[in-house]
């Protein structure tokens, strides 16, 4: 231990690192009811880490050209060694992302944690999400296949349904009339580069208001309080609560065990649970595959598009309907958060929820 | 003959690519079009035509019978290579112009010799507008005992149902590489034209050969076969090693939760 | 169960446990990114290359791959051929073949050699390493 000791003594006589661990580790107390739902943020962190990882690891073989793509993937799963595993990380990854961001929000939303002047992480979380429906989204077409290419075609197309800046919208977003090389480069770009920078600012601001108003208590048992509005800034704090580091830590680090036994689980078990046949064709311009679809994180939108007759009408429900989630707290005004007390609230939830997969599971068969 | 063999696979893609405009669907032609909309002999074909095995290729009327298919008023026309339909004799010749290998060894054969005579030409077997991907299943007694008996064809068939047994099972296994994004294109490449040379020596119609060349095909799939074995153990391989690693995963996560389980008692006091 | 061994105990076991298994997750994680970065041997394949006579002209040098390097053969003396390794022994830079001296000169630093690779002044400290060349009839074979 003498060598660890002494490097970190180094440290902490120049930057006070031990300070800083005793007060926001250590000193970083948790409520004592603090649930598991409260470990999906760690989660959240720990797979964009590995999507950011794997994604390196990828680049490195990828080349983003029409022409080459396809060949520079098929050469990454077949030719380089391990680079079937890395593939399947970075993809199944993205899909288990945006499984546990779903569940974060669902947790949020039922335990009212975006009131009590939490307001700008709710927003800040909501952008996030946005985000990676862009970054799944825009990795999406970079394999260059038949999926990828007309999964686009359609998504894109979907803007078009805007009155009088529709179609040049599509246009802008394609950098051409249609999906093709100038398509994929600005997507490479923006999946690379461009929305990770984004994503990491953005989600050190969602940190930065967490800590920074006090991570909220579970409104469930005996210690619930409605918490008063005072005029002006409190930080909530949990007395005689558990200290993050180690106590919750080692929560936060066995459910991301569970996690990633989970998605290499798929990797092993289902391979192909996230690949229909259109993903291992080429992308060809001139045929259309039968029954392309968007994939299930998408197939809400897509079925919801599909079931207004007017294209913009079913724009405008979808876009009315994150509106109001995006402005939720804004909306929902009421202090209390007890789900029994918010008759009106769950019942919205679980409808929600129940729509959402409905009109997904409708998606999926239509 | 393997010469031959990819002289035809070469001629039907490229009788596929021959098509004038390559955006033009098969569907969509000026013969479909106007013949679609008749009665009776003349509209048949476009129905039967849509349930074939040249439909779900993207082969079109024109592709056999030649004229213009973009052009109502020159789509019959002999100056834009129309041919018509052939005569009985002459069916060989026409269906040979991309099937050239099976055409080849269907005039080496007896039913080749004995076409002037009446003998089995390609429609006879495999129909014309509604022909079917090719299948042991066109070789039967009620097929074949409508010019001679059935003894020497069922020969033939029984020494090709095996062939035929290992050709779908390495098609299946290969389909099956290919859903998990292995590059198949060679293995896919080399069934076909193990298939294609299966199919065309049966054409002959000459038990003996068929036998000789049986075994030919039989240890190039094998070759085939060898290679899936190869990829499937590799697969084999990385289910294991994954599994050790999915249950050290699970291990650690359950030792962490113990270790909460620890902290959790020392908090309650 | 939770009342037999104190906590304090129980987690320290814990942890020697959660280290070793750690280690060895942290091992398999690694390895496979290892094998990933690693470079692949490409420059093996056949080891032999052969060339038609008339490419090595005699006065000039034909460069050519040998092994994944970059190798030439010249004709000095006419009927006599010379396969030399390319690659300057000082730094590693390409040699160039300079048709009026009849000799190799590298345009790193200087360093020149005979038409037989061996050192004729500047920075190398070895001759150029010489290839194995058999004539047999009308081709070149090397390696």
């Amino acid at each position: 231990m003498q060598p660890i000791k002494w490097l970190v003594d180094f440290i902490d006589v120049r930057l006070g690192v031990k300070d800083l661990f005793t007060r926001e580790l250590q000193g970083y107390l948790l409520p004592r009811n603090v649930n598991v739902w409260y470990t999906l943020g760690a989660v959240l962190m720990a797979l964009f880490s590995l999507q950011i990882l794997t994604g390196i690891l990828l680049l490195m073989f990828y080349v983003p050209d029409s022409e080459k793509a396809f060949a520079s993937v098929q050469y990454i799963v077949n030719d380089v060694p391990y680079g079937w595993l890395f593939r399947m990380l970075h993809a199944i990854g993205a899909n288990v992302i945006v499984i546990a961001l779903l569940m974060h929000m669902l947790s949020v939303l039922f335990m009212g944690s975006y009131k009590g002047r939490r307001e700008f992480t709710w927003l800040t979380g909501f952008i996030i999400f946005n985000l990676t429906m862009g970054l799944c989204l825009t990795g999406y077409l970079l394999p260059w296949s038949q999926l990828s290419f007309w999964a686009t075609t359609v998504a894109t197309d979907a803007a078009g349904a805007i009155p009088v800046v529709g179609d040049y919208l599509v246009e802008f977003l394609r950098g051409g009339s249609t999906v093709g090389n100038q398509t994929l480069g600005r997507f490479f770009a923006l999946h690379v580069v461009g929305m990770p920078l984004v994503l990491l600012g953005l989600i050190g601001v969602h940190l930065f208001c967490v800590k920074r108003r006090g991570i909220s208590s579970p409104p469930f048992g005996t210690g619930y309080r409605i918490s008063e509005e005072l005029p002006f800034f409190e930080h909530e704090k949990h007395p005689g609560g558990i200290p993050f580091f180690p106590n919750y830590f080692v929560k936060d680090a066995a459910v991301i065990c569970f996690f990633l036994a989970f998605m290499l689980a798929i990797i092993f078990y289902a391979p192909g649970m996230f690949f229909p046949e259109a993903a291992f064709q080429p992308a060809d311009p001139f045929l259309t595959p039968p029954h392309i679809k968007p994939e299930w994180y998408f197939l809400w939108a897509y079925q919801t598009l599909k079931i207004f007759p007017s294209e913009i009408i079913g724009l405008g429900v979808q876009g009315a309907f994150m509106t109001f989630l995006a402005l939720l707290p804004f909306i929902d005004r009421g202090p209390e958060r007890r789900p029994a007390k918010r008759p009106l609230f769950v019942t919205c939830y679980v409808l929600g929820i129940l729509l959402f997969v409905a009109i997904s599971i409708w998606g999926h068969y239509s | 003959m393997i010469r031959s063999l990819c002289c035809m696979f070469v001629l039907v893609i490229a009788a596929c690519w021959s098509v004038p405009a390559t955006l033009l669907a098969a569907d969509d032609t000026v013969c479909i079009q106007c013949h679609g909309g008749l009665d009776g002999r003349l509209a048949a074909p476009v129905a039967e035509w849509r349930t074939s095995i040249h439909a779900a290729n993207s082969i079109s009327c024109h592709d056999c019978h030649g004229g213009d298919p973009t052009d109502f008023a020159m789509a019959m026309s002999p100056e834009r290579g129309f041919i018509g339909v052939p005569e009985y004799t002459e069916v060989p010749d026409f269906c040979g112009r991309c099937h050239v290998g099976v055409a080849a060894e269907y005039k080496a054969g007896a039913h080749g010799k004995a076409i002037e005579k009446g003998g089995a030409q390609c429609v006879v077997c495999h129909g014309n507008h509604s022909v079917q991907r090719a299948s042991l299943s066109l070789i039967n007694e009620e097929s074949c005992s409508r010019c001679h008996p059935y003894e020497r064809a069922a020969l033939i068939k029984l020494s090709l149902v095996e062939t035929d047994t290992i050709v779908k099972g390495v098609e299946q296994d290969i389909d099956r590489l290919y859903r998990l994004g292995f590059a198949v294109d060679e293995m896919k490449g080399s069934l076909f034209n193990q298939r294609n040379r299966f199919h065309s020596i049966f054409h002959e119609v000459d038990v003996e050969r068929v036998r000789q060349e049986t075994a030919g095909v039989q240890s190039e799939l094998g070759k085939i076969s060898k290679q899936v074995a190869a990829i499937d153990s590799t697969l084999g391989e990385r289910k294991l090693w994954g599994s050790v690693v999915i249950g050290l995963f699970i291990l650690v996560g359950v030792i962490f939760l113990l270790v909460r389980k620890a902290y959790e008692e020392e908090e309650k006091g | 169960m939770s009342t037999q061994v104190p906590p304090p105990q129980r987690r320290k076991f814990l942890f020697t446990m959660l280290g070793g298994l750690g280690a060895l997750l942290g091992a398999a994680s690694a390895w496979p990114v290892f094998r990933f970065l690693s470079p692949v041997d490409t420059g093996g394949g056949s080891s032999q290359v052969v060339l038609p006579r008339s490419e090595v002209v005699a006065g000039k040098a034909h460069f050519f791959q040998y092994r994944g390097k970059p190798a030439v053969a010249l004709q000095p003396s006419p009927g006599n051929f010379v396969a030399l390794s390319a690659v300057c022994t000082h730094l590693g830079c390409v040699v160039a073949w300079q048709e009026q001296a009849g000799e190799f000169q590298c345009p790193c630093h200087g360093g020149r050699f005979s038409a037989e690779g061996k050192v004729l002044g500047g920075p190398p400290p070895k001759p150029l390493e010489t290839l194995g060349v058999v004539l047999d009839g009308d081709q070149l074979k090397i390696g």
